[in-house]
């Protein structure tokens, strides 16, 4: 498993069954970054209320996730008022009225187990449209001034700039300019080791990039200690040796036609969590090396044993002792 | 912000059981086994399963690019029952055997894809409850902790003995009105069975016995059964297991006693009689067989085990009485009076009656002999004998774990990661018992 998948496992497996026969439900389970999931059965079998707790739930709203929740889930999204409390976000699905084709019930599933990105991918696709508005008054100030370089310069437009405190103390920084759209995420490593590893495997996507089938993949930088320029100016940013932000940066061909968005939206999102995944699996792979280096070195300590001399052994008197 | 509940994770020999702290069920139980891809650079075969012979990681091909230099061979594995699924072309391991960790290697890369694949959680938010089988190694325990300190990071880390959970989830039964950690506990899965005597948290290590008569055995007794009456000749040879299965779990209980039990069924077989229907599943052929004497024969042979095997002969009621009988005098009564069943093989119907009926029927025995030795001059004020059965018996380890892993208390007695950091692994060797405060 390279890629961390984008949906929730246990959603799907839980719905699969559910859907099949009704049964009674109460399950917590969480998923990345502080989400917190509740599936229960409140009044009937038949009634699933699921309810999703998301830490950057007030920066969310902030960028129409409520809008784009009720767009994509529809009459399955509760209002806010009967929204269960302690949660952010509760859908409710009915078993007696679901789709009647097999397709149909697949595609639901598969949809409500994409809660949590659907939620986060609000502030994304906002920025999407807003690199796409500056796009098009850039070209409009751009063709009337054409020989001006200077004011061509001072012309580069930068939207808003978008923060998702996604954990309690990593944010991700989205901003949108004319030509590209900017995502600054902000980690930190607790342990030194993974600091190590980490810089190593963010190198990696340096050099990959140099390969000539990967030209087209966002551009990434990495920087340790100091933040990007892009957010130096914010307050409160942490620049000690426990940070790392790491930025991509996307064109417009990468968010150009809406499936492409979605994709590159659920692989971004995820990205902190695909590093620190993959943090974890290089640890893994170097303790078994080491394992390994360990037991062949065993191999040669137990042959290094010394012979034992067999000397021969005599009495006083000469003799020597016949072993039978 | 609150605290993230707790992973809850029980790696069984058979199956691995995981889900979060606070559910009653576990959100995914899997077969604990690993699927890796043979990479074809190291080029010679390594089939042989001993510990000794070990295979070198997977590492890369010839390198061309800078970036293609470092490989991912290391993560091209599927766990559970994708493994399954993939045995085609993946070479399938079992990490676990007997109940303890082997090639940590594979268990390692098992973890990694449990947490991150199917629980979705990043374990640097969590505690963590992992389970061992008792008589663990505290090598065995250190290589653990090990692993979820440095490579996980992870909060916290407690790892409970599996007998201590199952005592603990039997405290949801109504039966029980104190809670205590004294008790004998019977633990059936598929391969084998145990009786494990606990006191105080603490397992009587010398007293542990095993009985090689467990689920998987019942099963074959049960096709066996249905070969001999010649209603197998109807069930499709590939299905005839699965089917010896699903009669298993859905028609069989514990009968009180058997001369009676083959009378009932002889003088009225219809009534007590079922019928299985079945269909083929490749051609969709249906076909119905008779359930007879198999309904309460199966069960039978945990307590008359000389009608299935010639070698193990000993009943399990006696097993029980051995076990509580060597260990020491002063916990046998707390023992005698909680015996507590676990895992799947135990779910048969009256399971806990038949069992508190025979071991109550040897200790009264036991009683009136050594009264009438003593020429009646002493009496004894009798033995309480208590077998309890609940609801979470199938997966009762899983269970137990959640149900401590929700308490404030686990905070406590779980090791931190500030506390590794101090002592490193050998912390673990110190043990805490859950509990000793309640």
């Amino acid at each position: 498993m390279i890629l961390l998948e984008s949906h929730s496992v246990i959603i799907n497996d839980v719905l699969t069954d559910r859907f099949e026969k009704a049964s009674r439900a109460d399950i917590q389970f969480v998923d990345y970054d502080n989400v917190r999931f509740h599936l229960s059965t409140p009044e009937t079998k038949s009634k699933i209320l699921l309810s999703m707790g998301i830490q950057c739930w007030p920066d969310l709203l902030k960028y129409g996730a409520r809008e784009y929740l009720q767009n994509e889930y529809q009459q399955y999204l509760l209002p806010q008022e009967q929204t269960e409390p302690e949660y952010d976000v509760s859908l409710m699905i009915d078993l007696e009225q679901l789709p009647e084709s097999v397709e149909d019930r697949n595609s639901l599933i598969s949809k409500l187990s994409h809660l949590k990105s659907v939620a986060m991918s609000s502030p994304f696709l906002s920025a999407f449209q807003e690199q796409s508005n500056l796009q098009a008054g850039y070209k409009d100030a751009g063709g009337a001034q054409q020989k001006d370089f200077t004011s061509e310069q001072s012309a580069e437009t930068k939207g808003e700039l978008k923060i998702i405190r996604y954990r309690e103390e990593e944010a991700i920084y989205i901003q949108a300019s004319n030509d590209r759209v900017t995502v600054v995420f902000s980690t930190v490593f607790k342990e030194e080791t993974d600091k190590v590893f980490g810089r190593v495997f963010l190198q990696e996507f340096v050099d990959a990039r140099k390969l000539n089938a990967l030209q087209n993949a966002p551009q990434v930088r990495y920087s340790n200690r100091e933040p990007p320029l892009e957010i130096r100016h914010l307050p409160g940013l942490h620049n000690g040796e426990d940070w790392g932000y790491v930025t991509f940066v996307l064109f417009p061909r990468h968010f150009s036609n809406p499936t492409q968005a979605q994709s590159t939206i659920n692989r971004i999102q995820l990205f902190r969590d695909y590093l620190h995944y993959h943090i974890k699996c290089s640890k893994a792979y170097m303790h078994s090396r080491m394992r390994y280096r360990v037991a062949e070195f065993l191999k040669i300590l137990n042959r290094a044993k010394p012979e034992v001399a067999t000397a021969e052994k005599k009495t006083a008197s000469g003799r020597t002792f016949r072993t039978r | 912000m609150s605290r993230q509940a707790p992973l809850v994770i029980d790696n069984g020999t058979g199956y691995t059981k995981m889900g979060f702290a606070g559910n009653s069920e576990p959100s995914f139980v899997f077969p604990t086994v690993i699927a890796t891809h043979q990479s074809a650079s190291s080029g010679s075969s390594n089939t042989s399963a001993g510990s000794g012979a070990r295979a070198p990681p997977p590492i890369a091909g010839k390198p061309s690019h800078l970036a293609s230099k470092r490989g991912i061979e290391d993560l091209d594995f599927f766990i559970g029952d994708e493994a399954v699924a993939n045995s085609k072309t993946y070479s399938l391991h079992y990490p676990i055997r007997h109940g303890q960790i082997e090639n940590w290697d594979h268990m390692e890369r098992f973890w990694e894809q449990c947490i991150f694949k199917y629980l979705r959680a990043e374990p640097e938010d969590h505690y963590v409850l992992l389970t061992e089988p008792p008589l663990n190694p505290p090598e065995n325990r250190e290589n653990t902790a090990e692993i979820m300190f440095e490579s996980f990071n992870v909060q916290g880390l407690y790892i409970a003995v599996q007998a201590v959970l199952a005592l603990a989830a039997s405290w949801t039964s109504s039966k029980v009105n104190e809670r205590t950690l004294t008790g004998v506990v019977i633990d059936s899965g598929d391969g084998v069975t145990h009786t494990i005597p606990v006191a105080e948290g603490y397992v009587i290590g010398s007293s542990i016995k095993h009985i090689p008569i467990a689920g998987r055995d019942i099963t074959y007794f049960v096709q066996q059964l249905l070969r001999d009456r010649g209603e197998s000749a109807q069930i499709p040879p590939e299905d005839q297991l699965r089917v010896a299965e699903k009669i298993k779990e859905d028609y069989t209980y514990v009968c009180q006693d058997i001369v009676k039990e083959f009378k009932k069924y002889d003088s009225d077989p219809y009534k007590y009689f079922a019928r299985f229907a079945g269909e083929h599943s490749v051609t969709g052929r249906k076909y119905d067989l008779d359930v007879g004497y198999e309904r309460f024969l199966a069960p039978e042979i945990f307590f008359n085990p000389e009608i299935y095997s010639s070698d193990f002969l000993t009943p399990l009621p006696e097993v029980v009485d051995t076990v509580i009988q060597t260990s020491p005098i002063d916990v046998r009564r707390g023992l005698y009076k909680n015996i507590v069943l676990s895992g799947g093989s135990t779910m048969f119907k009256d399971f806990g009656k038949r069992l508190q009926r025979d071991v109550k029927a040897i200790v009264d025995g036991r009683i009136a002999g050594s009264e009438e030795k003593s020429g009646s001059h002493l009496k004894s004020s009798g033995v309480e004998v208590n077998v309890i059965s609940h609801k979470r018996q199938r997966y009762a380890v899983w269970y137990g774990g959640s149900l401590m892993a929700s308490t404030p208390e686990f905070y406590n007695v779980s090791h931190s990661r500030v506390d590794y950091e101090e002592y490193g692994p050998s912390l673990v060797r110190r043990f805490s018992v859950f509990g000793s405060a309640v």
